[in-house]
């Protein structure tokens, strides 16, 4: 056991991107400028390697896709083996020694938390940022679901569409190796996510926030209509608001989560206030600085802590759409008519 | 009740309905004073009113269909046609494409449509066998007839939709940058000494026009004939030089000129002033002006004007938030070439069209007075198309007075008026303004600064300051009046004033805003200018002593 399989996210920084990923390391990053983040603990891309290898999995994966002669159009075809693939790898028992490692941190993590069989996600954590790429699980309680939950994000790293997709592109059939994250649940009333610049235009006086109530997937997943601010970056005040539809909320169950519908009294009423805005802001601020390029972050607040109690779930840099000079000069002259 | 205009239908002034409908509607005196005539109101400037409209629905303009208009008292009345919050956010996708050409190469747009109007007018005379301004007597009635219809509802009909789908373009863009102005800087662009720095150096064909007579003025000094012009009355010039060779060699090289570019009168908008072409001595005076300067003033100030202009687009993009330079560079651009079309424009569209109409009409006037159909030949100024078009073959059957009398007592009537400034809420000026910056072409409002205890502030100006005897000249036929060094005050200024440009001292203008002609020439000349007064002509008088101050936009009477 050369390398290390563990870590506590204050142990990590963003040097260690290609060892637990960049989701992790850039966690262990902001916890160790003294941000707001989840307390939680990363597996390294040697604990993946070291469990498929040791479990015989690398070559059962080797073989299956050998056999197999599926081409990336064959929908059906890569489907069945993205199936096969991921059930050999949940099937495998994880090594003894690596699962009590895995068991001490979390039992670590209930300690600090406060509580036994403490909630907690766990998140797959490619050095190279692909988002949606591959599996998230959250609300997963008790040792050994999280165990599970941790071999169910390595095994989505065969999921059909990065097959598909390492398939396309000449690439080999099998994954390279992530890191997974295992963080405490934020008991979020409401979350979301922020550009530090508007990212449709490049426009730095602004930064847009966009949210909902409950657990932020749902405005990650752009499947319904958030809240929507635009601040001024620099006073951090509030210049545009719009009021989203936010027709369903991601709520806690007994173990994981579900989409419900929102009560209309929260539907029609904005997510977050404008101090809890300003917060978002300067957090989104204090990161750009800090890593010296726009931020995209996903944020939660709260709601068993007081103000402020806005945590930090996730910062990369923001990917921003050039617009051409003479877009930007078309989007004047229409406001220059709308108000 | 609907209010009379001419029988020219949908124009009549509805009292109980329109007010209300439109909200307010602005009289508009830059363009309808005085009262225009019901013939040019009912070809030439109707085409203007429809090219608004076309260009509204061809450029998708977001919030705009066009302006509709009212004559009352024998004035015009503008007001917008308001689209729908639904019909707007339905048209800003198109409208984005459909300006976008003009913001990335303006030239690109506006060179092969003047091309066109060029070649257009020029096959309307060859293909007619026309070149001299008498040869129109050779057609035949049913061949006027003809050539009248392709004017009146084709040759017009281009003119007017390419003059206004140029136009709403050029004003979207001039005005966004002078909003963008006010924001970034805090300043007025009309007023500010720095936008018009940016804005110098370009040379419109109204410069190109002036520089030809100067330098046949020239021409004229090279040949010895100073003092012939000097010496003699400008209806007897060309006269005077049929005495000798070098005269006769002049007159033909100024005939060429005219020939070319002679198909203009002073008054833009109407058919019953003469063009050049058919009075040639209104551009004698005209070269008398400048022909003493041996550097055409323009060019003299061409080095300056260009270098302050670079320096000043340097300075400005360095004051620009880095993100937002390269969209403000390209503004930037687009609204430099938006003022250049602002007077370039004019030979190739309101000029052109204008000298063609005069040409026909007066022609039609001539053959209708021989025939007796009307009294006088300036009667068919107060005729409409349909009228002259179903009198014209055969000639000679319909008696015409009565609709001549009619009007034209009307109109004798609305010369005596002063027209209401507006009809309805004026508080919804600004709603209306908002929703179409063409209108703003028709009403510029002074930019007033109690605090500088100005006589008059201007809406837009020309940098400079300058101190001097006012010369105030009510139209371009009293120019011979204006003496160099003098300070010009006026209602107005268009390209037949351009020439008392290398003359004059300042320039101060009842009407004008930052597009208009005034204020873009005396820039290009280096001279002071205040324009958009409104009451300059009435409060300053010839002899006074006046401050023209163009770097802050307002002037001063000494003596009053």
């Amino acid at each position: 056991m050369a390398e290390k399989w563990l870590y506590w996210l204050e142990d990590l920084g963003k040097e260690q991107n290609e060892l637990v990923g960049k989701k992790c390391a850039n966690l262990g990053e902001m916890a160790r400028i003294g941000l707001p983040v989840p307390r939680g603990f990363a597996l390294s891309v040697h604990a993946y390697t070291h469990f498929m290898d040791e479990t015989g999995a690398t070559q059962e994966i080797a073989a299956l896709i050998e056999a197999s002669s599926v081409t990336p159009e064959d929908v059906a075809g890569v489907n069945r083996l993205s199936l096969a693939i991921r059930a050999l790898v949940e099937s495998k028992k994880i090594p003894a020694a690596m699962e009590s490692s895995i068991l001490s941190h979390y039992n670590g993590l209930c300690e600090r938390c406060g509580c036994a069989d403490a909630a907690v996600s766990t998140r797959s954590a490619g050095a190279v940022s692909h988002p949606g790429q591959y599996e998230t699980y959250l609300n997963v309680k008790g040792g050994a679901e999280v165990l599970e939950k941790v071999r169910k994000v390595w095994a989505s790293t065969f999921n059909a569409r990065s097959l598909a997709y390492r398939l396309r592109k000449g690439l080999p059939v099998a994954s390279g190796p992530i890191g997974v994250a295992v963080l405490e649940m934020v008991k979020a009333r409401s979350a979301g996510i922020a550009f530090s610049v508007d990212p449709n235009t490049g426009d730095t006086t602004s930064m847009i926030v966009e949210a909902n109530w409950g657990l932020g997937e749902s405005v990650v997943s752009g499947e319904l209509t958030p809240d929507r601010w635009v601040l001024d970056r620099e006073t951090l005040a509030v210049r545009e608001s719009f009021l989203g539809k936010k027709e369903k909320m991601t709520c806690f169950i007994s173990a994981g989560t579900v989409e419900r519908e929102t009560p209309p009294e929260k539907a029609c009423a904005f997510c977050c206030t404008d101090s809890e805005l300003a917060e978002i802001g300067r957090l989104a601020m204090h990161l750009e600085r800090h890593f010296g390029v726009p931020q995209d972050i996903e944020w939660a607040v709260a709601e068993d802590r007081p103000f402020p109690n806005i945590v930090l779930l996730q910062a990369r840099p923001a990917v921003v759409i050039k617009k051409s000079a003479a877009d930007a000069v078309v989007d004047m002259m229409l406001g220059m008519f709308r108000s | 009740m609907l209010r009379d205009a001419y029988d020219l239908s949908f124009y009549e002034f509805d009292d109980e309905r329109d007010a209300k409908e439109y909200g307010v509607l602005l009289c508009d005196v830059v363009h309808g004073r005085p009262p225009m005539k019901p013939a040019y109101i009912g070809i030439g400037w109707y085409w203007y009113y429809h090219g608004i409209r076309y260009a509204a629905g061809n450029l998708s303009l977001p919030t705009t269909h066009g302006w509709d208009s009212r004559f009352v008292n024998g004035y015009p009345y503008i007001t917008a046609i308001r689209t729908t919050p639904e019909e707007a956010r339905e048209r800003e996708p198109v409208f984005r494409e459909k300006i976008k050409p003009f913001l990335e190469d303006f030239d690109g747009v506006w060179d092969p449509l003047k091309a066109d109007l060029l070649k257009t007018y020029k096959e309307a005379k060859e293909t007619r066998g026309l070149k001299e301004w008498d040869d129109i007597k050779k057609l035949s009635n049913h061949e006027l007839l003809s050539f009248f219809l392709d004017f009146a509802f084709v040759i017009n009909r281009k003119e007017g939709e390419t003059h206004f789908y140029m136009l709403m373009a050029a004003y979207y863009i001039s005005g966004l940058f002078q909003e963008m102005w006010r924001n970034m800087f805090g300043q007025e662009a009309g007023i500010d000494p720095n936008y018009h720095r940016l804005m110098s150096g370009f040379e419109a064909s109204d410069v190109a026009f002036t520089r030809g007579l100067w330098q046949l003025g020239r021409k004229a000094v090279g040949l010895g004939m100073e003092d012939v012009f000097k010496k003699t009355d400008d209806s007897g010039v060309l006269e005077a030089l049929k005495g000798s060779e070098a005269g006769r060699k002049w007159s033909e090289a100024y005939h060429e000129f005219l020939l070319e570019h002679g198909w203009r009168a002073d008054r833009m908008h109407a058919y019953d002033y003469p063009t050049w072409l058919e009075k040639p001595s209104i551009g004698i005076a005209r070269i008398k002006f400048m022909m003493s300067e041996s550097v055409f003033p323009f060019d003299a100030n061409r080095e300056r004007v260009n270098r302050e202009r670079q320096e000043g687009e340097k300075e400005i993009m360095v004051k620009v938030p880095a993100p937002q330079r390269e969209a403000f560079g390209l503004l930037m651009k687009a609204a430099q070439k938006s003022g250049y079309w602002s007077e370039d424009h004019g030979y190739y569209c309101d000029l052109y069209i204008g000298a063609m109409g005069r040409w026909i009409l007066t022609e039609f006037g001539r053959r209708f007075a021989k025939a007796g159909c009307i009294d006088d030949v300036e009667d068919i100024h107060y005729l409409h198309p349909n009228e002259i078009r179903k009198a014209a073959v055969p000639l000679g059957r319909i008696n015409l007075r009565p609709y001549v009398e009619r009007r034209k007592k009307l109109h004798g009537q609305y010369l005596e008026m002063e027209p209401v400034p507006f009809f309805g809420d004026i508080s919804q000026a600004q709603l209306v303004l908002r929703s179409d910056p063409t209108l703003s072409v028709s009403t510029q409002l002074p930019i007033v600064r109690e605090e500088l205890k100005a006589d008059l502030y201007g809406a837009a100006a020309a940098p400079g300051y300058a101190e001097g005897t006012a010369r105030v000249i009510m139209s371009s036929d009293y120019l011979a009046q204006v003496q160099p060094g003098d300070i010009l005050v006026a209602p107005g200024t268009s390209a037949s004033w351009t020439v008392v440009f290398s003359v004059i001292k300042a320039l101060v203008t009842d009407g004008g805003g930052a597009l208009s002609h005034p204020v873009i020439m005396a820039r290009e000349f280096g001279i002071p200018c205040v324009s958009g007064c409104v009451e300059g002509t009435q409060k300053i008088k010839t002899g006074q002593k006046i401050r023209v101050d163009g770097d802050r936009g307002v002037v001063f009477i000494d003596n009053k």
